[in-house]
């Protein structure tokens, strides 16, 4: 496939997709065909391009319209970027397996499938672009993609979650695109590349900071960094689970992205080259410790799984933040390496999450149990990112923590790494109470159920992905140093 | 010129946020739409406004002459339509927040589920 | 070894597969695994007699400084040794211990257990310290899996958990001494971080990895604070207790400060740390040996003792010290598995646990009750078995070492606390009278007996018959930790001593100790002070206000109100601004740009006035027609100012907003009470201003440097030429950035969706009725014209929009105001019949319009959206790709709109 067509197809077939779904929407069973072969489809596009990315040769990149570079809008197979976009498609893949046996006719003729798949696509766009406004679409479809899952079975608690989210969705976009703005304003472009050199070169100045802060409020506020967490736990809480799934994978690593590009790429966080990156990075820092450690701590004490699991998926992105606040090449390849790791680790949680409610009828953990026994491939399956979390070796979580702690040490800033391991600590609290209560206690007096074959699958797939990165390492890392050398700005 | 139009902005921002801090959900809503309005004229602001010839290019002639930025009007264009369906789209939730709570009140639209409630033991309920 | 290495761990996956076919004898065939693999080991012994040492590499993750280097010396040896060879007994013995048990529940224990000793294997060999991590996290998770094997038990997962936290706790301190050695040396091998300890004592972290080491051995090893979960390990299977609790695991701590003596010992505090810990810890462990009620309890405790002993003998300076302590590793592992394997037989025969309720067991248990008596012979250090000898080296050190009499001491004291506790677990059971008759379950089965008499005969050989074991294993063992060859001197009898008179001491302060052991025990029994302080209750009572903190935590953070997020999230984005201001140091420049003109002044004003007016009204439909307001004064400042198109969108945009949000205000109330007081109002008041005045100074610094844009610059020369029309903005739209239109028509599409989802009417429900209100009759007759002038409008600004003000967006806006005028004239239903097709039907149709558009430009290889312009005939107006483009736009918009107005119209209605 030649680069128009391989940095097109992963937006561009998911999109494809939705409007087809959403002319079949009363057909329910073509939609989840429909979905899932869009899925499959991306997926082959993504491995396509992630091959592209790393075949070293100059980056492939596609204007569309085929206009100069800086003009129009480009994609390009910029590290990190095509990885991820492989790891939000091996996400959407096993969601739709699993959704097989969790979603049925009614929530897919509201338009499940083509909301699932806007947000692939969204999701997938920001990875891809180079565009600063273009980039904020993005977060505008997924956002609204994000809502209509959200709100799709209109139970109070979902409304309410929804309002909670839309408010907290709005004002970040619009602290995002108010950022966006004075950076237009000053610089006069909103390629990426150009204006890393641009902001680069300039003196100090109150509107570069003031847009630098906000651009960094409004994707903190994406991923669910403290103190602008709040809104997350709850607002997972009540999606359908295929969708929290995805969010959690998804919706803050891609915020949390756009803060790796901003910030590293744009703002030259990495060696802090720029007058307005180390007040960014202080900021980043505070955030992530505070995120890491509150948010570990919260998860403890509650009962409900996807609310601990919520406040883990923040606490992680606590993880990737301090990575990017150590302000070194070490500390965004550990970030990079702990975003690909984090987000199928915490999706496949998520769907642990909703087989152990299928099987015991609860997500309450005071009232789940008996899983090894019943159902000891799903314990299997659900130990590995179970175990992976806790950050227990040779899982991935074990060397994306070794990475940014080590990277903090190396870097000067061992008060990050000192939070870092006083997160891991309460996360093994955490993580051991779940394994506890939800598979080794017998439920009296209820039976457990099997947990349906599709679900089983969509874990399987997760799971392995997680097991490879953890006993084979090398690769990603590769992939994360380059990542880091491209944000950088020395890379190819 | 620019600082008439920076006090516009801070003051229909500011604006907009006492109206998103109130707990009533229409109004919260009316807010938010009222933020994005002032988001498209911080973008107007930021592009080049000096020449307020539109960016037409004059029949006969093949290239612009002095006009006013264009690229600020095409971003503050996709913001505009962009602003209006998210505000649509909330005044459609709190339509549906009233229906089902009969409540305006932000404190007493619960977002919190209880773990087993009943309607949830239903794997599906399509 | 590497080889070795990887059979264990695939076999030990394999291999216990075994046990869910047979059934009786499984134990047996699957040991027969671990044995290979002893022999392996044992074929490497003379390597190791030579002094030599053998290491292998294979590389893992280079980039992470992750080698799988493996080094074999005499003190891994040794340890290799111990856990195949009792890992074989264990095996066989869990065979007849887990009759009780179904077979895949036998199987799953015996992958864990060899899984164990794979785990345990890897960490003894590792030499890189990351590859030890990995094995030292997996023996701690298999712990955790074996003490909760039986997980229906509440109290065993409370166990389990416990372990898992304080061993996994103290993982993470390997980690970070890990790393930081790292940072030091820039590398992780183990024998070279000890080479290198004075380059770590030279840095200044040299503490810290102190430190960290420390706390992972004594959490490993169980020494004091950390001594509390050992204990309450023997939840797990008797087997698990007698490999991991006893024999392998709790010594990995050991074998750390061991490897890592000359660092520790290099800083000043490290001997006396390790000497003060291990003294603690053997007084509390002795004095709850002898408070223990259970079999399995009194040897735990016994065994934390003995922890004690082997960290008290790192800890002392000089060669005797470390001939001591390979010398009590190996006797205490050989005595103590043994005897964990007899408390277990017990436990199984009679299901009884407490010591005080067994008795007479020397009849039924013949095999046991001699195992468990050479055992404990060993351990109570009586000759000839090796418990004395190694007991004689310990005395030995001590007097030797430059240290206090009160370690000393204390050794001998807890000496004779053991000689105590060894006669008591084997009288009480098996050779004095029961108080109650005891009914036997499970009669004893061979592969439940023959394990623990191995052992104790192993204890009696290897003293009689020492020369093997101390060629091949203890003197390269001694010789590895001490780093240079040390004389080793393994006999029973080495003539009249100092050191056989504290033996002599021992055995005497011992039998006093049996005499009065009920009295003494009875006494302690009573006394509650050890529970009350006992560091488990402290521990707990941390994780306790963990979990209220953590509870408190989140109900300060998730208040649930909505508008104290908001404010907080407002207001620290705006501090946050104003501190990077300061950090950088930056004042705002401000340039007074040109004077406005008045119009201007007072639309800007308007504008304003509206948005304040919306904020402070009370009535929500007057707050609407303030944000419309301004919305409109917007409009005009982008007409005034060379925007027209941005005008006529932003004047669409307005008038259908009011439409829509008028449907939502028919059915909310208009007039509600406030829902702030007066101190919140002026609260959120201040943080609004402070936003805005944050935006204004950035505004008008903005407004100094306004740069060059060369994208607009380029757009205005080349729209024409390159994009084939006069209007620039929508040339951009449809061309330039095409691609953000789409995304934007993305958002679109999935805002209908919504609208289909949030407002569909339920199945089964009729929805309202038809005729709608009555409306006024002129406006319903002038209705039908004004549509169809409306349509035509939006299909001529559609379609004119490359050159003039237009375009897809302003055109479906216009066409869906068309449709708006008609259901608010005539009713939903009618409007619905004129439209003819689904809103829904419109927006797909519309999506896929739009992206395919895009798709001819890329035949060529061109990029995707690459416009393709034809002008057929000359008299046909030039058709092109953006048209089509603009035109799904057009039916994106349209249906979105008219789902939101038919629903909202609907509900309404209702």
């Amino acid at each position: 496939m030649g680069d128009p067509l391989v940095l097109l197809a992963p937006v561009g077939i998911p999109l494809l997709g939705v409007a087809v779904t959403a002319l079949l929407r009363t057909r329910p069973r073509a939609c989840e065909a429909l979905g899932f072969v869009s899925v499959a489809a991306t997926l082959i596009a993504a491995i396509a391009l992630i091959r592209r990315a790393i075949d070293g040769g100059p980056a492939a990149l596609v204007v569309f319209g085929g206009w100069p570079q800086a003009i129009g809008i480009a994609f390009a197979a910029r590290l990190p970027g095509p990885a991820l976009v492989v790891v939000a498609s091996i996400i959407a893949l096993a969601v739709a397996l699993y959704g097989h046996a969790d979603i049925g006719p009614r929530r897919r003729r509201r338009g499940y499938d083509a909301m699932s798949l806007a947000m692939l696509a969204a999701v997938n766009g920001a990875f891809l672009t180079t565009d600063l406004f273009n980039l904020y679409v993005w977060f505008e479809l997924a956002l609204l993609a994000a809502l209509g899952l959200i709100t799709i079975d209109r139970r109070e608690a979902q409304i309410g979650g929804a309002i909670r989210y839309a408010a907290f969705g709005m004002v970040g976009a619009t602290a995002v695109l108010a950022g966006i703005g004075i950076i237009y304003g000053v610089a006069g472009t909103l390629d990426l590349e150009t204006l890393a050199t641009q902001l680069g070169s300039g003196p100090p100045s109150v509107a570069v900071a003031a847009a630098g802060t906000l651009l960094l409020c409004g994707f903190a506020l994406k991923s669910g960094l403290f103190p602008f967490h709040a809104w997350l736990p709850a607002s997972y809480a009540s999606a359908p689970l295929p969708a929290a799934a995805a969010f959690a994978g998804l919706l803050t690593k891609m915020g949390f992205y756009a803060l790796l590009v901003i910030v590293a790429g744009v703002f030259g966080g990495i060696g802090a080259t720029t007058a307005v990156s180390p007040p960014l990075l202080t900021t980043i820092g505070v955030m992530a410790a505070a995120t890491m450690i509150l948010c570990a701590l919260s998860a403890l004490a509650q009962s409900d799984i996807r609310r601990i699991l919520g406040y883990q998926v923040v606490a992680q992105v606590g993880y990737m933040a301090a990575g990017l606040a150590i302000g070194t090449r070490d500390g965004v390849a550990g970030a990079v390496f702990y975003m690909v790791h984090s987000m199928i680790l915490q999706a496949n949680l998520f769907l642990g999450a909703g087989a152990i409610r299928r099987a015991t009828g609860s997500w309450d953990l005071t009232r789940a149990g008996g899983m090894t026994r019943s159902n000891p491939l799903f314990a299997f399956l659900f130990a590995v990112p179970i175990l992976s979390l806790a950050g227990i070796p040779p899982l991935s979580g074990f060397w994306a923590k070794l990475l940014v702690i080590r990277a903090a040490f190396d870097g000067g800033s061992a008060w990050i790494a000192a939070a870092a391991l006083v997160a891991a600590m309460l996360t093994i609290v955490s993580m051991a109470t779940i394994w506890s209560e939800a598979c080794w206690k017998s439920l009296s007096g209820r039976r457990v159920r099997k947990v349906p074959g599709a679900m089983l699958a969509g874990m399987a797939v997760l799971s392995a992905v997680t097991l490879a990165i953890g006993l084979m390492p090398e690769p990603l890392l590769r992939i994360a140093r380059l990542s880091a050398d491209a944000l950088g700005g020395t890379g190819s | 010129m620019n600082v008439l139009y920076a006090a516009a902005v801070a003051a229909i921002m500011a604006a907009a946020i006492y109206m998103i801090l109130s707990r009533n959900l229409v109004r919260i809503m009316l807010g938010l739409a009222l933020l994005s309005t002032g988001a498209n004229l911080l973008l107007f602001t930021a592009g080049d406004f000096s020449n307020r010839q539109p960016p037409i290019i004059a029949p006969g002639q093949d290239r612009l002459g002095d006009a006013a930025d264009p690229l600020a009007q095409a971003l503050i264009l996709t913001a505009i339509v962009i602003g209006f369906a998210l505000t649509v789209v909330l005044a459609t939730v709190v339509l549906r927040a009233w229906r089902a709570t009969g409540s305006l009140d932000a404190r007493t639209v619960e977002a919190t589920e209880q773990p087993d409630a009943p309607e949830l033991l239903d794997p599906d309920n399509g | 070894m590497l080889l070795i290495l990887f059979v264990a761990l695939v076999g030990s996956c394999i291999v216990p597969l075994v046990a869910r076919i047979m059934g009786k004898g499984a134990g047996l065939v699957v040991a027969l695994f671990p044995f290979g693999l002893l022999g392996a080991f044992i074929a490497l012994a003379p390597v190791i007699e030579r002094g030599w040492v053998r290491s292998e590499s294979w590389r893992w993750a280079p980039s992470l400084g992750l080698d799988v280097t493996l080094r074999l010396d005499g003190f891994s040896f040794l340890f290799c040794l111990l856990i195949t060879a009792i890992g074989g007994l264990v095996t066989i013995y869990s065979g007849g211990y887990l009759t009780n048990r179904s077979r895949p529940d036998r199987s799953r224990f015996l992958t864990l257990i060899l899984l164990f000793m794979t785990a345990m294997l890897g960490s003894v060999l590792a030499d890189n310290m990351l590859v030890l991590i990995v094995f030292w996290e997996a023996t701690s998770v298999l712990s955790f899996l074996l003490i909760g094997f039986d997980g229906r038990s509440a109290r065993a997962r409370r166990a389990a958990i416990m372990a898992l936290q304080v061993t996994a706790g103290g993982g993470l301190a390997l980690v970070a001494a890990t790393v930081m050695i790292g940072h030091v040396l820039g590398s992780y091998s183990l024998s070279g971080a000890i080479d290198r300890a004075p380059e770590i004592l030279a840095s200044p972290l040299a503490a810290p990895i102190i430190i960290g080491i420390l706390i992972a051995a004594f959490t490993k090893s169980a020494q004091f604070p950390f001594h509390f979960w050992l204990p309450n390990a023997m939840q797990a299977p008797t087997p698990a207790s007698s490999y991991l609790h006893s024999a392998t695991m709790v010594k990995l701590g050991i074998y750390l400060l061991a490897r890592f003596e000359p660092l520790v010992a290099g800083i000043w505090w490290g001997r006396t740390v390790l000497i003060t810990v291990a003294c603690i810890t053997m007084l509390i462990a002795a004095t709850q040996a002898l408070r223990a009620e259970s079999f399995k309890a009194a040897l735990a405790y016994s065994t934390i003792a003995s922890l004690g002993i082997l960290v008290l003998l790192v800890g002392l300076d000089g060669p005797a010290a470390t001939v001591a302590m390979i010398g009590f590793l190996l006797a205490h592992a050989l005595y103590k598995a043994a005897l964990f394997f007899c408390a277990g037989s017990v436990l199984h025969s009679t299901g009884l646990g407490s010591l005080r309720a067994l008795g007479g067991l020397r009849k039924s248990l013949p095999l046991t009750a001699l195992a468990c008596t050479g055992a404990s012979l060993s351990m109570a250090g009586i000759p000839p078995f090796l418990g004395f000898i190694s007991k004689e080296f310990l005395f030995e050190a001590q007097l030797e070492s430059s240290w206090e009499l009160i370690p000393l001491a204390i050794a001998v004291l807890v000496n004779a606390v053991m000689v105590g506790v060894a006669a008591v677990i084997t009288l009480k059971p098996f050779f004095l009278k029961a108080d109650h008759p005891i009914e036997i379950e499970h009669p004893e089965s061979l592969s439940v007996a023959v394990p623990p008499l191995l052992l104790s005969l192993a204890g009696l050989v290897i003293s009689l018959e020492p020369d093997w074991i101390t060629r091949v294993a203890i003197r390269p063992a001694v010789a590895a930790v001490y780093r240079q060859p040390v004389k080793v001197d393994v006999a029973v009898w080495h003539g009249l001593t100092p050191m056989l008179a504290l033996s002599a001491v021992v055995v005497a302060i011992g039998f006093v100790i049996v005499r009065y052991w009920r009295p003494i025990h009875l006494r302690l029994r009573r006394q509650g002070g050890f529970e009350r302080f006992g560091i488990e209750r402290m521990w707990e009572r941390l994780l306790r206000t963990l979990l209220r903190a953590s509870a408190a935590l989140t109900r300060l953070v998730e208040h649930g109100d909505l508008r104290r997020y908001l404010a907080t999230t407002i207001g620290v984005i705006a501090a946050l601004v104003i501190a990077t201001w300061w950090r950088i140091g930056a004042a705002p420049r401000i340039v007074i740009g040109d004077r406005p003109m008045l119009g201007d002044i007072l639309v800007t004003l308007t504008g304003v006035a509206g948005a304040l007016a919306a904020a402070r009204a009370k009535n929500l439909l007057t707050a609407m027609v303030a944000v419309g307001l301004t919305g409109f004064a917007v409009a005009i400042t982008f007409m005034t100012n060379g925007a027209p198109d941005l005008a006529i969108t932003q004047f669409a945009v307005e008038a259908l907003i009011v439409v829509l949000l008028t449907a939502l205000l028919l059915i909310v109330p208009l007039s509600v009470k406030s829902t702030r007081s007066g101190s919140q109002r002026r609260t959120d008041g201040i943080i609004a201003a402070s936003f805005g005045m944050v935006m204004f100074v950035t505004l008008l610094d903005m407004a100094a440097v306004q740069n060059a844009t060369p994208a607009a610059d380029w757009f205005g020369q080349m729209s024409y030429i390159a994009g084939q029309g006069h209007n620039v903005v929508n040339v951009i739209l449809v061309d330039f950035r095409g691609f953000d239109t789409l995304g934007e028509t993305a958002v679109i599409a999935i805002a209908a969706l919504l609208a289909g989802s949030l407002l569909g009417v339920r199945p089964g429900k009729r929805d309202g009725d038809d005729a709608g209100q009555p409306v006024h009759y002129s406006f319903a007759a002038a209705s039908g014209p004004l549509f169809v002038l409306l349509l035509v409008a939006s299909i001529v600004i559609l379609w004119r929009g490359h050159d003039q003000p237009g375009g897809g967006f302003v055109g479906g806006l216009a066409a869906a105001l068309a449709f708006a005028i008609l259901s608010l004239a005539r009713g939903v239903r009618s409007a619905e019949r004129t439209l003819r097709a689904q809103p829904s039907t419109l927006v797909g149709a519309g999506l896929v319009l739009a992206i395919v558009s895009g798709l001819p430009g890329m035949m060529g290889g061109q990029a995707f959206m690459t416009q393709l312009w034809t002008e057929p005939y000359g008299w046909v107006p030039k058709l092109s790709t953006t048209i089509s483009f603009d035109l799904g736009v057009y039916m994106v918009v349209v249906g979105a709109v008219l789902a939101f107005l038919f629903g909202l119209q609907r509900e309404a209605a209702r």
